[in-house]
């Protein structure tokens, strides 16, 4: 009923269509509250529905309609009698349609109700009273407010997001779960402008076109990211629907979750899977009674049944031996106690019965409760271990048997220096018991003195992965003295360069030491005596030189010429050991040591040398020729002592038909330097070019050519201290070139 | 003037050096390095007892080397400023400078000829300050 229906029956009334009598039982039966009143508001007529609504029967001619009520709008402000629709129409102003009001009985209680008050007017259209029909509402009003109440309490206790976009987006409503999600206050949340501020940025796109498509009245979800007011990140799902708005327009109301943790454990779930895929192990899932609920690529390829013909089997069925069923019911029962089994080594059957070595890891399953539903388990191809495991045994025995039947001692260590191995050499050595070994069991029997270099060697190579030598003491108990050992150690690489072993041995080399420390005693005891030995000998030939010449001078007159002969043999003997004695002492000092190295031009050598030999080439009348000559790493003495023995050599051994011809050449070869001294003497007999290097070797007897067969021996043991060679090149009658390396 | 020699043979030698010098030179003779040493000790103890002038000192001698008795004498209270030509058949450059820096004044390498050893004579004239009288032996620096 509204004012137009209210009209309708004004307008039937005044035209008198239908009968007043019919017309009352009409209004007295309608189930709408309709009173009438005179111009000034008193009321002329009510019905029944009337009396109900207000509560009690008014006084016709002098009540108005609602003088025993307290009026209220809507939002519970109160309404003015002289403001309330009925008062408003009869002073002739229009009143708004679809009004409601709350109306409060003298008893307090309220209801509320629509009114469509109309005015009625006489043929000159004075206002001459009203009409109006009340409308009970209370009963929809409250189905609102239930509604709305259960829509809040829906809303609000909901653990999603419930949020109404316009569809220009600006948030329009959203409930505290979703302000959760953004990390926002309501007031925060409503100062967004847009919602897509929220959304991240590269699902913005996506979210306006889905809020435009909800707003033109489509239903649907979406999967999108926010990005909170404190910039935390969620995977969000939505589910949308168009929702009439009070003004009109329609707006998105969404109801999203947020999505994270699933995406997450979704992530999760495909690893796992994908890790389970591509293990190598077999990776197969049970349950409590055995019977398999999963089989991995693995599974497939070490068992050979797919997953399709494993699945729904039982483990004791399809894969253990006849002689290991017992194993399967063990295993379940020590499962249904929550207890694992690791790495169970066992045999296992294939699809095509052969057998195969598995080690098995079985875990129990428990669901979200707690209970302990399967098991998972991993079963890991063994052969190959085994094999090696098998070889590695059989090597190492045949290692230690060889080890010990080595006369060395042999150890090896770990990467981190402990010893772990020691031969039976060692034990026998040390007399100590099996189980001395480890990091510093070689100490106790080591020389103090040599503790520290031996430490040293060993942590350094330890740290530089370096093989190394090393020469220490052993204390040896049997003799109760020091032994000289010579230790080894290599390091063992594995397949990734990457030291798996060190490999060592000490070698007995006492002896080898004594002979060595002797064999330097006598060298330097020969040198010592040869030197004072020259020395020495050299005062007795003075003495026998000045008192054979002083008798010959001072007593000639008494002496025979026999006498005077002998005398003479006597000299010029004691001339010639005097030369040897010198030659002997200069050649026992060309190998001393202790010179500072030095560098040494050889045009100067050779200057020196040509002075020293000035006689011999004039008197001879020797031509002597130099290319120009290097500067070398020796010891000029050493150099000039070479020149002059070797020109001394070419002219002293000149051909009676020529005059001595002598050409001295040096040519660079790598890191050396080739010297050659070239005549046209006598030459050498070619069987002799080794032995004329040796000491007092000579070709010639003294009446021949004199000389002492010191003189290329000495070439030869200056040339072998630097480490050269010194040959000749010759034939008989056709001259010699001796060749000689020096270092650069 | 005390000659250290071991070797008769050089002893005659000197003897005729030092006639060669016309010098009226004294000689003494000890045969090894004790017995120079003992000539030292003992003239340092005998108030009576002189000095001689200048020492021929022989390297190589038994018992006690050259060296070792330059050494004592140089710590003679009375005859450490003593004139000595050290002598040896070695010609080795240690030797040498091994007994300068003893302070020997002189050193004479023994050579294997009369007239070669003959010329001991002049250096003991050059450092007694030539054929007049003989000059004292304090002004060695």
């Amino acid at each position: 009923m509204n004012r137009g229906s209210a009209e309708a029956l004004t307008a039937l009334v005044s035209r008198q269509a239908i009968s007043d009598a019919v017309f009352r039982e009409l209004v007295e039966a309608l189930p709408v509250a309709i009173y009438m009143t005179d111009a000034q508001g008193r009321l002329t007529y009510f019905n029944a529905a009337a009396i109900k609504l207000s509560g009690r029967t008014p006084e016709l001619g002098t009540d108005k309609w609602c003088v025993t009520w307290k009026l209220f709008l809507p939002d519970g402000t109160p309404l003015p009698h002289d403001q309330c629709p009925m008062a408003v129409a009869l002073r002739g102003d229009d009143v708004p349609t679809g009004i409601e009001c709350i109306a409060e009985r003298p008893d307090g209680t309220r209801f509320w109700f629509m009114p469509s008050p109309a005015v009625l007017r006489d043929g000159e259209g004075r206002i001459i009273g009203g009409i109006n029909l009340l409308m009970d509402i209370t009963d929809r009003r409250d189905a609102e407010m239930e509604a709305k109440e259960q829509f809040r309490a829906i809303v609000d206790t909901t653990p999603e997001c419930v949020k109404i976009v316009a569809r220009d987006g600006t948030l329009l409503f959203m409930n505290p779960p979703g302000l959760g999600m953004i990390d926002a206050s309501y007031a925060e949340a409503m100062a967004v402008k847009n919602v897509c501020d929220v959304i991240a940025p590269e699902d913005r796109e996506r979210f306006r076109a889905f809020n435009e498509m909800v707003c033109s009245g489509q239903k649907g979800s979406l999967q999108f990211d926010i990005v909170g007011l404190k910039g935390k990140r969620h995977h969000m799902e939505t589910h949308a629907a168009p929702l009439r708005h009070m003004d009109g327009s329609t707006v998105h109301l969404a109801v999203t979750h947020d999505i994270t943790e699933r995406k997450h454990a979704e992530r999760v779930s495909l690893l796992l899977s994908a890790i389970v895929d591509s293990s190598d192990d077999a990776i197969i899932s049970k349950d409590l009674d055995g019977v398999i609920t999963s089989w991995n690529k693995s599974a497939e390829r070490l068992f050979g049944y797919t997953a399709a013909e494993a699945i729904g089997q039982t483990v004791a069925n399809l894969l253990i031996p006849e002689d290991r069923q017992e194993e399967e019911p063990n295993i379940l029962a020590l499962l249904r106690k929550g207890e694992r089994v690791d790495h169970f080594d066992t045999v296992r059957r294939r699809k095509d019965g052969s057998l195969i070595d598995i080690s098995l890891t079985i875990s129990p399953v428990r669901n979200a409760q707690g209970v302990i539903i399967g098991a998972s388990k991993i079963a890991r191809d063994i052969t190959e271990s085994k094999r090696i495991q098998a070889k590695l045994v059989e090597s190492e025995a045949r290692f230690r048997q060889l080890a010990d039947a080595m006369p060395q001692i042999v150890w090896t260590a770990r990467p981190d220096g402990y010893v772990d191995y020691y031969n039976e050499r060692w034990y026998e050595f040390t007399g100590t018991g099996r189980f001395a070994f480890g990091d510093a069991s070689w100490e106790p029997i080591l020389h103090p003195q040599d503790l520290q270099i031996a430490r040293d060697t060993w942590y350094a190579a330890l740290h530089s992965g370096d093989p190394y030598n090393i020469e220490c003491r052993f204390l040896d108990r049997r003799e109760n003295r020091w032994r000289w050992f010579m230790g080894r150690a290599v390091p063992v690489r594995g397949a990734g360069e990457s030291i798996v072993k060190w490999f060592g041995t000490y070698t007995d080399i006492d002896e080898q030491k004594q002979v060595e420390d002797q064999l330097r005693r006598a060298n330097a005891d020969l040198e010592q005596f040869a030197f004072s030995a020259s020395h020495d000998l050299q005062e007795p030939l003075r003495s026998i030189k000045v008192y054979s010449e002083l008798l010959t001078k001072r007593h000639s007159d008494k002496l025979s010429g026999e006498a005077l002969k002998f005398m003479n043999f006597l000299r010029n003997g004691a001339t010639r050991m005097e030369i040897l004695v010198r030659d002997l002492l200069t050649y026992t000092q060309a190998r001393r040591f202790d010179q500072p190295p030095e560098v040494t031009d050889a045009n100067e050598a050779l200057k020196t040398a040509l002075a020293n030999l000035s006689d011999a080439i004039a008197s001879s009348g020797a031509a002597i020729k130099s290319g120009p000559l290097p500067s070398v790493a020796v010891n000029g003495t050493h150099l000039q002592q070479l020149f002059q023995n070797l020109i001394g050599n070419a002219i002293k051994y000149r051909s009676p038909e020529r005059l001595p011809d002598v050409r001295l050449e040096a040519e660079q070869q790598t890191g050396y330097w080739v010297f050659s001294v070239a005549d046209n003497g006598i030459g050498i007999d070619p069987k002799y070019k080794e032995t004329i290097f040796g000491l007092f070797k000579r070709l010639h007897s003294s009446d021949e050519y004199s000389g002492t067969g010191i003189g290329l021996a000495l070439c030869h043991r200056i040339v072998d201290r630097y480490h050269g060679r010194i040959w000749v090149e010759s034939e008989s009658g056709r001259g010699s070139i001796f060749r000689f390396t020096l270092p650069v | 003037m005390l000659v250290v020699e071991d070797n008769e043979a050089d002893v005659f030698l000197i003897h005729e050096a030092m006639e060669a010098t016309r010098l009226p030179l004294t000689l003494h003779v000890v045969g090894d390095g004790e017995q120079a040493v003992r000539f030292f000790d003992r003239a340092d103890d005998d108030p009576e007892m002189p000095c001689p002038a200048l020492v021929i000192l022989d390297i190589n001698l038994p018992k006690k080397q050259g060296g070792d008795v330059l050494e004592h004498m140089r710590r003679s209270r009375k005859c450490a400023d003593a004139l000595v030509i050290a002598v040896s058949t070695s010609d080795s450059a240690e030797d040498r400078e091994r007994m300068a820096n003893l302070g020997a004044d002189e050193y004479f390498r023994k050579p294997s000829g009369y007239d070669e050893f003959m010329k001991l004579s002049d250096i003991v004239k050059d450092l007694l300050g030539g054929p007049g009288p003989l000059r004292k032996s304090t002004g060695r620096t």
